[in-house]
Order: structure tokens, then C-alpha cells, then sequence
């Protein structure tokens, strides 16, 4: 086993642990802290997929940016109660985690049976003939092939800003204008 | 890493070495800041433990080391303990992929019985190739320090300040981010090795599709962009907490913000944080504005030659060239560090509302102008025009 492929594994494990805490912890704070570290250990492994782009974007945007934010919230309210409703006994949380897999298994079996089969990992392509995709190709898809849909996200986040600002303002609000 | 057992573990020990380097500075800094200010001040500052006051530093550290340890009873005690730890990790990540110096080329040599080599050293803990994503990534990360530190403190004037600090660091962060986006269209490249080697002879652009060149200026990014290297020192001043914009602590008049219930070495891990991003800070202003580890109008191959007409083999001659590159760098960093101290006994503390203003009002619309003006002229003085 080569140093990647042991990164690999331990940034995987680290995913998946860290992920499996974001729903088991009762305290919403320490949930979205370990929401962090997943995007934090995701990261992690696009860089090791060398999409050093997305890895970076990932560091900044999700981490750095809007889970800072959920934290910050989080932070502002009283959670006593949330705690609470979350940790109260062993059977509704045999229930949770049980209905949990039970989807989680609905989605295995669906995605199986849309495929047919299971996937057959094929060998890898040599070294020659794998394209360093590069920052510089990714603006360039962006900005040719995917420029409608990309034009039309930032509209939609548009859309959501302005949504905001009017729903915040309406009356009886924090920041209600009357 | 590397492709054999010494050139890892060289590796390796670069990035430690680079993290002691950073964490080492921060008493001299602090040395520095004690009797800059009391220059300032026209005061004489501490002066009497040692030879210029300067093992005072020797001192403080064993009063850090030596203090009661102290946690607040209701604080969540990971939380509290975890907090210094992120606050010094983001500064160490970032400031490792900075390339300090030329990289050094080794030559093939024979030791304990083997062939080793040849290698190429970085000057750096890491060489990542969106360099300044990567940095201003992990730097993003800082504001959980002060989360951490405000929350699990269980005190509602460490809440406040955090809330208060966190706040002020993601509004800083879009204009930080948005003032790079010029000299980013200027280098073509995210990668800090490949803008400093554009830095090198005579200020050489493009006019109107004619290379142009102007003998007596280096070819340094602030020619290029005078008004991102405005607006981004301003907004690290604020991402990095200092004055005229430490609201954060405001110890002044506030009660000390997100580290209150903090003391003696933990306390002491938030300040070693804080001036970690000052470093990384300065770092990206030289590498970015300051031609990086060049000295203007010398090539790194001419110092090079030089030492190899002095009779140095080549690996000492790439090392010794390596060295004075690397001081030339570390004097454009502490002009910087200096003038961090210099703005945070010159100017007063904005009030909360000023230092929003400030950023959201102010310099985000310069940033975005400045982007939208340099994406113009760049795409009108590269076309050709004949």
C-alpha cells in the first residue's frame, strides 16, 4: 500500500466518522462542527484526487464560509430544548438509527436496480494517458459549455438573496420596517 | 514526497522547521512591538532584562508556562481545550505553502555507502498548485478558533466577542478575496512559485499589444495593481485582528472578547495565531506586490554563478544562493511586520459600525471595480492591435 492510497483510507475513515457524529451528536453546535471536519477531511481528499480547485473551494466556501456562519447561529440560540427532544432514550433512537438504514438501503438497492448490475471496477488508465485537468480548463468549461446553467445559478442565488431581505422585513420580524 | 527515505524525511523536517521558524518569531515580534510602541510613545519600553530587554521574552515565557491552569467550571472543557490549537494551526498550513526561498538543487553525492540523488528542495513546507486558494482556504478556518474560544468558555462576553470577531472576519474575507482577483489576471496562475518568477528584471508589460518596458522599475506586482495592494493590506489588517480593526478584543473598552476566560500558555496560543497571520499576511503581500524572494534586477542564476566563480561546488552554490534569497525575502516580510506595528500604535480603533461601513461599503465596491477595470485593460493591452 503506497502513502496515497493510506491517505486515502484514513481521510475516508475520517469522513465517515466525522459524518456519522454530525447525526449522532444531540448538541446541534458539536453537529455542525463535525459537519465541518467532513468538509474539512472532503478536502482532504480531493486534493488527493489532485481537483485541487474544488479541494480549495471546499476549504473556503463550505468550511470557511457557510458552516462558520451555521456555527455562528447556532451559537445565538438556546439549545436546551433541541438537546433534549434529540437525546431522550434508548428506543426512539433505535428507531432513528433503524429507519436510517432502512432508507440508506432503499437508496443501495434503487440505485442497483437502475443499473442492473454492479459496477465492475475497471483497471486504471496509465499515467500517459490521464489529462491533468487544470484550473484553467474548468474556466473554460464554465465559462463555454456550462455558461447558461452557471449564469443561471447565479440568478437563482439572486433570487434567494432578495427573497430573504423581503421575507426578513416583513411586519412583526426583527427587522420588520415598521 | 519524495522518491526515497531521505529526501521524505527532508521534507518533512522542512515543514517543521518552517512551523518553528513562525512560531519562533513571535516573541522577537513581540519584543518588537513592546519597544517599537514605547518609541512611538516616547517611552523607553522593557529594557532591563538583558541586553535590550531581550530576554525579557525568556522571561514572559516562563510566567505563561509556569501559571495556573484554569478552566471555567461550566465551560465544555473539549471545546475550550481545542480552541488555541485551531487558533495556531491555520497560520502554520498557510504559511508552509509560501515559498520562502529559490529551491535548491542537489547533486548526486555518495553517503553511508549509497548513491543519493539528485534533488530538488522547495524552500517551502509544500508546494501546492492553487497556491493562493489553498491559503486563503485554510486561513477561512481561523474564524473557528474564535468560535470555539467563545462558545466553550461558557461566558456571554466571550460569546459576544467571537460573535462580534467572526463577524468582522467574513466580512473582511470577500473584500480580501476580491482584491487578489486583479494581480490574478495579471500572473495568469494561481501558484505563488509561478508569480514570483514573473517578478523578475524590469517592470515589462504589454501596451496595446507591444511589450513594453521601463528599465529603472523592477517588475514588481504593485505597478500592476496599487489599489489591490491598498485593499488587501487593509483587509488582512482585519482578518488578522489588529489595529484599527481589533473589535475583536477592544480591550480597551470591551471586555477582551473570545479569549476572557483564557490564560497564561492557552492565551499565549491565540497570540502565537495571531501573529502567524500577520506573518502569512506580510508573506502574501511580498510574494503577491514585493517581487517575493527576488532582489530587483538580480537574477537568482547570477548569484548562483557567482558563487560557483567563488569556487563553490554546485549544491553549496544553489544553497548559499537559496540563503541570501531567502534574507532578502525575510527583510521584505519584517518591513511588513514593522508596519503592522507601526498602524497599531499610530491610528485609534474604529467603532463597530465604521469598520462595517468600511467593509462593505467601501471596499468591496473598490475590489469589484478594481477586478472588473484590470479583467478590461488586461484583455484590451493583450489583444494585438496591428
Amino acid at each position: 500500500m503506497d502513502l496515497s492510497s493510506l491517505m486515502f483510507y484514513l481521510l475516508a475513515f475520517m469522513a465517515v466518522f466525522f459524518g456519522y457524529f454530525t447525526i449522532a451528536v444531540a448538541n446541534p453546535i458539536f453537529s455542525a462542527l463535525n459537519l465541518a471536519l467532513t468538509m474539512i477531511t472532503l478536502a482532504g481528499i480531493f486534493f488527493l484526487l489532485d481537483a485541487y480547485f474544488i479541494a480549495g473551494v471546499q476549504l473556503a466556501v463550505y468550511a470557511g464560509a457557510v458552516m462558520v456562519l451555521f456555527v455562528m447561529v447556532l451559537m445565538l440560540f438556546d439549545l436546551s430544548g433541541e438537546v433534549r427532544a434529540f437525546s431522550r432514550g434508548l428506543m426512539s433512537g433505535i428507531v432513528k438509527v433503524g429507519s436510517a438504514l432502512l432508507v440508506m438501503l432503499l437508496i443501495l438497492l434503487s440505485v442497483l436496480g437502475y443499473y442492473g448490475e454492479r459496477l465492475e471496477i475497471g483497471a486504471p488508465p496509465s499515467t500517459a494517458e490521464v489529462v491533468q485537468p487544470t484550473t484553467q480548463d474548468l474556466a473554460i468549461l464554465l465559462f463555454s459549455r456550462y455558461l447558461f446553467a452557471f449564469e443561471l445559478l447565479g440568478l437563482l442565488l439572486l433570487v434567494v438573496a432578495v427573497g430573504v431581505v423581503a421575507v426578513s422585513r416583513i411586519k412583526g420580524g426583527t427587522h420588520a420596517r415598521d | 514526497m519524495g522518491t526515497d527515505i531521505l529526501e521524505v524525511s527532508i521534507n518533512f523536517a522542512k515543514m517543521v522547521a518552517i512551523f518553528l521558524l513562525m512560531v519562533q518569531l513571535v516573541p522577537l515580534l513581540v519584543w518588537v512591538e513592546r519597544r517599537g510602541s514605547a518609541l512611538i510613545q516616547n517611552r523607553l519600553g522593557p529594557n532591563r532584562v538583558g541586553p535590550l530587554g531581550l530576554t525579557q521574552l525568556l522571561a514572559d515565557a516562563v510566567k505563561f508556562l509556569t501559571k495556573e491552569e484554569f478552566v471555567p467550571a461550566k465551560s465544555h472543557r473539549f471545546l475550550f481545550y481545542a480552541a488555541p490549537v485551531v487558533a495556531l494551526l491555520p497560520a502554520a498550513v498557510a504559511f508552509n505553502a509560501i515559498p520562502l526561498s529559490h529551491p535548491i538543487q542537489v547533486e548526486a553525492f555518495e553517503w553511508l555507502g549509497r548513491e543519493w540523488g539528485p534533488y530538488t528542495f522547495l524552500f517551502q513546507g509544500y508546494e501546492i498548485g492553487i497556491g493562493i486558494v489553498f491559503v486563503l482556504g485554510v486561513s477561512s478556518l481561523a474564524a473557528y478558533a474564535l468560535l470555539l474560544a467563545g462558545w466553550g468558555s461558557d461566558n456571554k462576553y466571550s460569546l459576544l466577542g467571537a460573535l462580534r470577531a467572526s463577524a468582522q472576519m467574513i466580512s473582511y474575507e470577500l473584500a480580501l478575496g476580491l482584491s487578489i482577483v486583479g494581480i490574478l489576471l495579471i500572473y495568469n496562475t494561481f501558484s505563488f512559485s509561478e508569480m514570483v518568477a514573473q517578478q523578475t528584471g524590469p517592470l515589462t508589460f504589454m501596451f496595446f499589444g507591444q511589450e513594453t518596458s521601463i528599465g529603472f522599475l523592477p517588475n514588481w506586482g504593485i505597478f500592476f495593481q496599487p489599489l489591490g495592494a491598498i485593499l488587501l493590506l487593509a483587509a488582512v489588517f482585519a482578518e488578522t485582528n489588529r489595529l484599527p480593526f481589533d473589535l475583536p478584543e477592544a480591550e480597551a473598552e470591551l471586555v477582551a472578547g473570545y479569549h476572557t476566560e483564557y490564560g497564561g500558555i492557552k492565551m499565549n496560543m491565540f497570540y502565537i495565531g495571531e501573529y502567524g497571520h500577520m506573518l502569512v499576511a506580510s508573506a502574501l503581500m511580498v510574494t503577491f506586490y514585493f517581487g517575493g524572494y527576488h532582489i530587483p534586477f538580480i537574477t537568482p542564476e547570477q548569484i548562483n554563478e557567482f558563487f560557483v566563480s567563488q569556487g563553490q561546488g554546485l549544491t553549496q552554490a544553489s544553497l548559499l544562493t537559496a540563503l541570501v534569497l531567502h534574507l532578502s525575502f525575510f527583510a521584505k516580510i519584517l518591513v511588513f511586520l514593522w508596519i503592522f506595528v507601526w498602524v497599531r500604535w499610530t491610528l485609534p480603533r474604529f467603532r463597530y459600525d465604521q469598520l462595517m461601513n468600511l467593509g462593505w461599503k467601501t471596499m468591496l465596491p473598490w475590489a469589484l471595480a478594481n477586478t472588473v477595470i484590470t479583467a478590461i485593460i488586461v484583455l484590451m493591452m493583450r489583444s494585438s492591435w496591428s
